[in-house]
């Protein structure tokens, strides 16, 4: 058998995605940036389907390395463990688009770097697994940065209980995804699967925001 | 009265109404540190829980984010 691989150009790349999505979206999502704060089971699929729809410019940021316990919900392989998680997402998502702008921080933020890494984009998707985290991100965005919108995510842990996962729209630059209230616990575990419905609640509450942002 | 809408919904409190946002959170037993909180619109930082005064009337919209993803 023939290996009938092959790499796409550019422009290959480009002109699919515009037929897939119309030229007017297209230009609309390559002129957007978005961040994406946490690579985990969250933000490793919001990351994904962000580059995959034709998202310009895409951030991501994490500080921790790719585990053994990741596997089971995280977009990473078994062969990238102990690699930084945006080392190993960069590895990925250039494998999906090769040509796309991304850019890797490698750092834990906070509410200072979060302002200064992400005061120019369009919107913040909030990926992180711990709930205080999650609270720093959303206040420090909605407080401090009004002209840039946040995507998060509350309530994703367990299984089944599919429909309950919702896109709620707070106000108009601030999307909750989630049940509110199913947390991680003794017994509760995370799924690839419901984590993978919540975050990509998020990646479609992204898009929308991004197509009907004024410019 | 002693009423805060909390949520959207109508909080009748017996006495009178918490003092300061920690206080109510408090009364709710929600742990501050996992909350975005908005008063009539305004987000309160959380370092300013303590120190934001409660007024009767004042629409809340408190979130709760646990933790998972």
């Amino acid at each position: 058998m023939s290996d009938s691989r092959y790499n796409p150009s550019a422009s290959e790349l480009e002109e699919i995605t515009r037929a897939n999505i119309g030229d007017k979206i297209y230009e609309k999502l390559q002129a957007s940036t978005v961040a994406v704060a946490g690579l985990g089971g969250l933000g490793s699929v919001v990351a994904m389907s962000l580059l995959r729809a034709g998202l310009g410019n895409l951030i991501i940021v994490d500080f921790d390395k790719v585990e053994i316990s990741n596997l089971n919900r995280q977009q990473y392989f078994a062969d990238q463990i102990g690699m930084y998680k945006t080392d190993a997402m960069l590895e990925n998502l250039r494998r999906i688009n090769p040509y796309a702008k991304i850019t890797a921080h490698t750092i834990k933020l906070d509410a200072r770097s979060v302002e200064e890494l992400f005061s120019d984009v369009d919107v913040v998707a909030e990926c992180f697994d711990v709930a205080t985290a999650k609270q720093m991100i959303v206040e420090t965005v909605l407080s401090r940065m009004p002209n840039v919108g946040i995507v998060a995510a509350s309530g994703v842990a367990g299984f089944g209980r599919s429909n309950v996962i919702e896109t709620k729209k707070i106000s108009s630059r601030f999307v909750l995804v989630g049940d509110l209230e199913s947390e991680i616990g003794e017994g509760v575990g995370l799924y690839a699967a419901r984590v993978g419905i919540g975050a990509n609640h998020q990646a479609n509450a992204i898009i929308e925001m991004l197509i009907e942002k004024k410019n | 009265m002693s009423k805060l809408k909390i949520n959207g919904k109508e909080k009748d409190f017996s006495h009178k109404i918490p003092s300061c946002l920690s206080e109510l959170l408090e009364l709710l037993e929600v742990d501050g540190a996992t909350v975005v909180a908005e008063i009539d619109g305004e987000i309160i930082e959380r370092s300013k829980f303590e120190t934001t005064k409660l007024q009767e009337g004042q629409s809340i919209e408190l979130i709760r984010f646990v933790g998972g993803g």
